[in-house]
């Protein structure tokens, strides 16, 4: 297994409130979510760093709807 | 880049022997090279003879369009995309890409849920059977398996994967691992579908590394 560091995060209630509700609904602990946040996040921002889009599209309408990153 | 090594085992179908190999938690300038200078050439002979034989374009590996060092370098460093290898003898004799980000789980007890995906998976060529007769090493897609199933345990997922499976491997992902057939998906080349509840990972592990 690849060795662990560990960290204090500080959040803001909302900020809890919204972990606590994505571990309940994923059925993952809290360090579980914020690892999944870092991949997806850094997975974006390196696409997006080389010029792709991020989009959502509605499954029943096609509509599709940009994600603007800043 | 930081790899590391886990003992495994592989079984050669020469000396009738369990092999001992190393599966690595990364594909590095080593790999790419034993592809470069190993698989290719073999992969080539391999077309070569069933294109002589008369065998239709439609039944060669279709993994023989994958180039590893491409993919390799586009996802250098990013943790949704990490990859595997497995060495042998001092050769690579397999490797694996996974996307434990993109995917969700499709089995409707699991809907929605996350999903280790197991976007490339290859096995040498001197170790497919359709391929090499007989195939030198045994094991290596259950060994590959059991690290896609160990990762989704890691990220908490409890063993749940998916892939789609190339027509030369559906046999293997139904019958072998156990993992459930939602047949053909027409957003994804028509390939299989197959998924891993975390009961069928459980069902695999215990059986152990099987060829």
């Amino acid at each position: 297994m690849v060795a662990k560091k560990t960290m204090t995060l500080n959040l803001t209630d909302a900020e809890m409130r919204a972990l606590d509700e994505l571990c309940e609904k994923k059925d993952l602990s809290k360090t579980a979510v914020m690892r999944q946040a870092l991949r997806l996040y850094q997975l974006i921002e390196n696409r997006v760093e080389k010029g792709d889009k991020l989009f959502f599209e509605d499954e029943a309408t096609k509509e599709k709807a940009e994600v603007m990153m800043l | 880049m930081t790899i590391t090594v886990s003992p495994v085992y592989l079984f050669n179908a020469v000396t009738n022997e369990a092999e001992s190999a190393e599966l690595w938690d990364g594909i590095t300038e080593k790999q790419l090279g034993d592809w470069e200078g190993e698989w290719l050439p073999e992969l080539f002979k391999s077309v070569q003879k069933l294109h002589r034989a008369g065998v239709e374009r439609r039944h060669w590996p279709q993994s023989r369009h994958w180039n590893w060092r491409k993919k390799t370098e586009a996802l250098q460093g990013m943790l949704a995309q990490p990859g595997f290898s497995i060495v042998c003898n001092g050769m690579t004799q397999g490797m694996m890409i996974l996307d434990t980000v993109m995917k969700r789980c499709r089995i409707e007890q699991q809907k929605g849920k996350e999903i280790v995906y197991v976007d490339f998976v290859e096995n040498a060529p001197w170790n497919r059977p359709d391929l090499h007769d007989p195939a030198l090493y045994r094991g290596v897609g259950s060994v590959m398996i059991n690290a896609a199933i160990a990762q989704s345990k890691e990220l908490e997922f409890k063993g749940r994967i998916g892939l789609h499976s190339l027509p030369q491997a559906n046999s293997f992902y139904a019958n072998t691992c156990g993992m459930s057939d939602l047949g053909m998906d027409a957003n994804y080349q028509n390939l299989r579908y197959f998924e891993m509840t975390s009961e069928q990972a459980e069902a695999f592990i215990a059986k152990g590394t099987q060829p």
